[in-house]
């Protein structure tokens, strides 16, 4: 059930319904959107809050329409979203590359559901190199922000406005079908950043100063190296500003358990399991994963003896730790293809299987 | 201490709702509490369900496949669910629209004609599902009436407002009714 009024005490909420609350909460101006399972209440509570404060809302005719209405909405400075799950992200990936190649801040949430293809409507977490790495042509890079519970939904979506407008790149809330689905109790927040002064680049109309062109061709080979260049400086800046992630119990850990999203919750009951069994068992969560914590694993990687990745996919995560890691460490995975993640129980049993 | 609720039945029997509601009551109650359907393919006249945990501390997944207490609103919810119940746990069986029948020895039932209660107490069978919830509180001891109460105002939206009261009732009969040892 949609809430409707914004009040400073708890609410029971979806995260769908947090994410969309967020967006509206962080001066979100423009949504254009087409439904898709399990991510269609975002636009359900759009179509009616946008018009009522007399904001942009469109049901686009497609996907493809969406995001690049989004594009055009950006460029003008203002706020402006899409949501959509999975293989409907697929058809934004073309746009994508362009949006990061103009630099324009785009705001995506991805509610990941089964694939690859038009796969199935439950939650899985399959999508984690689509978001990190693309599908749009060139070099580029989406941040990505990952929540794990309905609060994060909220937090990070107000976040993601934020680094999209900082950094002028898309970035990308990638949740899962279990946290746009499920309730949990949350609390409401107002916007606490900054608002990113854009003037100097938007497109507000060309009265008295001299016309703005956004585009991403570049047809002198020289000139197309620079802005490489310039944006992977942008790039390298965000991994050393944003870089974000939550650890528990690494200290005196001799394994560690790394896990994005929903996947970590049971992960971390798995871990406190461990321990009560005597096996000393630490988590790390990236929260970013596009800045991903690389530098935080490999310092993990001189202490603990072993690193498992647990992820609802068939081992996407697991190439970036060990990426992080350049063999320091045996990385091992503990998987499972879709649906909600594997149970605690079945962790800790497949944990032991591995040492 | 965690316990895991699941209440199933036919689609527009309103389960997700009372499960909304059983949420809504734990989390007036400061728990810490998750709430997960199933959802997809459900229509009305499916099957459909949803997962209540509720816990002190964080609650240790949101998808049970097991539960301590599970209503169940009709048959085909019966037959799938009784071996999910916990060793132990409890199981609340709409009697109305399932058979009274007792297929396992480690699980305490409680059957009451919920959809028959509330045509003939209510006059409305649309409560069966907060008729359940007083059910529930009485069975499990875990949430109180009142509670529920407060979470009914949480939950039903402004223009449903003047349904309280029939629901509030509902609660109660749920509560009050003399359980049928079967």
């Amino acid at each position: 059930m949609a809430v409707e009024t914004i009040t400073n005490k708890k609410v029971l909420m979806k995260g769908n319904y947090a994410i969309a609350n967020a967006a509206v909460m962080s001066g979100c101006q423009c949504y254009f959107g087409y439904p898709i399972t399990p991510q269609s209440e975002i636009g359900e509570f759009m179509s009616g809050k946008m018009q009522e404060l007399g904001r942009g809302y469109v049901s686009a005719e497609s996907e493809l329409a969406a995001i690049n209405m989004v594009m055009g909405a950006c460029s003008t400075g203002v706020k402006a979203m899409t949501s959509s799950s999975s293989c409907a992200v697929s058809l934004m990936q073309e746009a994508l590359s362009y949006a990061c190649s103009d630099e324009l801040p785009v705001v995506l949430v991805s509610v990941m559901r089964g694939g690859p293809g038009l796969g199935n409507i439950y939650p899985s977490q399959g999508d984690y190199i689509q978001s990190t790495r693309g599908g749009g042509n060139g070099d580029y890079r989406t941040l990505v922000l990952a929540p794990s519970t309905v609060q994060e939904c909220f937090d990070l979506t107000q976040k993601a406005f934020y680094l999209a407008h900082k950094y002028k790149n898309p970035t990308i809330l990638l949740a899962d079908g279990l946290l746009g689905q499920m309730m949990e109790p949350l609390e409401f927040k107002e916007y606490p950043y900054p608002e990113v002064d854009n003037s100097s680049w938007c497109l507000t109309g060309a009265k008295g100063r001299d016309g703005r062109i956004i585009r991403s061709y570049a047809p002198l080979a020289d000139n197309q190296c620079k802005f490489l260049d310039r944006l992977f400086a942008k790039y390298k800046l965000i991994e050393e500003n944003e870089t974000e992630w939550e650890e528990q119990n690494t200290k005196d850990a001799d394994i560690l358990l790394v896990s994005f999203g929903s996947t970590a919750r049971n992960v971390r009951t798995a871990a406190k399991i461990c321990r009560e069994k005597g096996l000393k068992v630490g988590t790390l969560r990236p929260i970013t994963l596009f800045p991903f914590p690389n530098k935080r694993l490999q310092e993990l990687a001189q202490s603990v003896k072993k690193i498992i990745s647990v992820e609802v996919n068939m081992g996407q995560m697991v190439d970036d730790i060990r990426l992080a890691v350049n063999g320091k460490v045996p990385v091992e995975l503990i998987n499972k293809g879709v649906g909600t993640p594997p149970s605690p129980e079945e962790i800790v049993s497949r944990i032991e299987e591995l040492i | 201490m965690e316990k895991d609720f699941i209440i199933a039945g036919f689609g527009g029997q309103g389960v997700l709702l009372a499960g909304e509601v059983l949420a809504n009551g734990f989390m007036l109650d400061n728990k810490q509490v998750t709430w997960y359907p199933s959802y997809g393919a459900e229509m009305r006249g499916g099957t459909v369900n949803c997962t209540v945990v509720c816990a002190d501390e964080e609650v240790s997944a949101v998808q049970k496949s097991t539960a301590d207490c599970i209503v169940v609103l009709n048959q085909a919810s019966f037959d799938r669910f009784t071996s999910h119940v916990k060793k132990g746990g409890t199981i609340i069986v709409n009697s109305s629209l399932a058979k009274i029948e007792k297929l396992r020895n480690d699980i305490n039932y409680v059957f009451a004609p919920i959809t028959d209660l509330a045509q003939e107490k209510l006059g409305n069978i649309k409560m069966s599902n907060i008729l359940a919830l007083g059910i529930v509180s009485k069975v499990s001891k875990i949430i109180s009436t009142q509670t529920l109460e407060k979470a009914l105002e949480n939950v039903i939206p402004a223009h449903r407002k003047h349904l309280i009261p029939k629901n509030i009732e509902a609660l109660k009969l749920g509560y009050e009714y003399d359980l049928l040892p079967v």
